[in-house]
């Protein structure tokens, strides 16, 4: 068995010939939207390491987008995949992982984001298509997530309402407005996701 | 995107090719695998992993590296993630190496209590270490 960790710091469970330091208790975020939208740039904006990339492997299926007669092929794919850490307080560890994003795909990230405290979807308003997956994604797998428009260079094309309106999200699902350079404007976009965790969470 | 590149680029994205081992991954593994397909529920990415006295013990003994390297990189708590992408192997590799050095009492696994997500104790906490992190000019974010 696979120790688990308290949520409450002191009271863990661990195993009786466990030794050496004691782990903090993990938790996670995922970062995700289109291709070149900012996830990397999220992630080493706040993370006390320079972003690693690791190799995961995902499920994928083949969007047959102009051909409804073929059921989507399923394929297990190898993806470079970046994340980074910020450490809270000696117990508590947080991991940013950013998904692999690729327009014409539909993924299956279930093996990434399980467990989850909840998704930040970056969005870049010149290419709004390129969320719309991890859009639904969030919403299918009823994750808590936030939308973020990521301001380059403190330009924003359109207007919330309008970027609500084009992407269809619920309007319960925050909206707001970040720089993905900018630590604390990354830390402020996180805090959305997990206000809005929390109040899902509470309810 | 071109192979070889760093890692802090965006998207790293497809096929980028860590350096070839000696020893074949998946026949360090027996070819077993997780995630995917497999059965059993994969080992979250962010579990700790921590080495035991056993393990640091059995640093010389063992017949792969890949056991030493894991062993070694545990001296502190790693997660799965940050174990496969120091040592450039698959997370899905790392996750059958760990468990079986776990099995023999050689590192210790911590995995995130499933409900820990949706637990509001833990995202207050989450919340509060977040919010006393400085933005880049020094200030603490108010409220």
């Amino acid at each position: 068995m696979v120790s688990e960790l308290s949520p409450t710091p002191g009271a863990r469970s661990v195993r009786a010939d466990t030794e050496g330091p004691k782990p903090p208790l993990p938790v996670k975020m995922v970062i995700a939207g289109g291709f070149g939208v900012g996830k990397t740039t999220t992630v080493g904006a706040i993370s006390e390491i320079e972003p690693l990339t690791t190799e995961a492997s995902i499920t994928s299926v083949a969007a047959g987008v102009d051909d409804l007669t073929h059921t989507p092929e399923k394929m297990t794919t190898t993806v470079a995949m970046d994340f980074g850490c910020v450490t809270l307080d000696p117990t508590l560890k947080l991991y940013l992982f950013g998904t692999p994003g690729q327009e014409r795909f539909g993924f299956m990230w279930d093996d990434l984001v399980e467990g989850a405290l909840g998704g930040l979807v970056i969005v870049d308003t010149r290419r709004l298509d390129d969320c719309y997956a991890a859009v639904d994604y969030f919403e299918h797998r009823e994750i808590p997530f936030a939308v973020a428009v990521n301001a380059f260079d403190g330009k924003v094309e359109h207007d919330l309402d309008d970027v609500r309106w084009a992407l269809d999200v619920a309007d319960h699902v925050p909206l707001t407005v970040f720089d993905a350079r900018e630590r604390g404007s990354v830390r402020d976009a996180l805090l959305v996701v997990l206000e809005h965790a929390l109040a899902t969470a509470e309810r | 995107m071109t192979a070889g590149e760093p890692s802090a680029t965006d998207d790293a994205g497809w096929g980028v090719e860590p350096p070839a081992s000696v020893v074949r991954p998946f026949l360090l593994t027996a070819g077993r695998i997780a995630g995917g397909d497999s059965l059993v529920p994969p080992i979250p990415i962010e579990t700790q992993v921590v080495a035991t006295d056993l393990g640091l013990a059995a640093l010389d003994a063992f017949v792969f590296e890949q056991h030493r390297d894991i062993i070694t990189l545990c001296r502190q708590p790693q997660s799965l993630a940050e174990i496969a992408a120091k040592l450039r192997m698959h997370l899905n590799v790392i996750r059958v190496l760990a468990d079986d050095l776990r099995a023999d009492g050689q590192l210790a696994l911590y995995a995130p209590q499933a409900d820990s997500a949706r637990d509001a104790t833990v995202l207050r906490r989450v919340i509060d270490g977040l919010r006393a992190i400085p933005d880049s000019r020094g200030a603490i974010r108010e409220g």
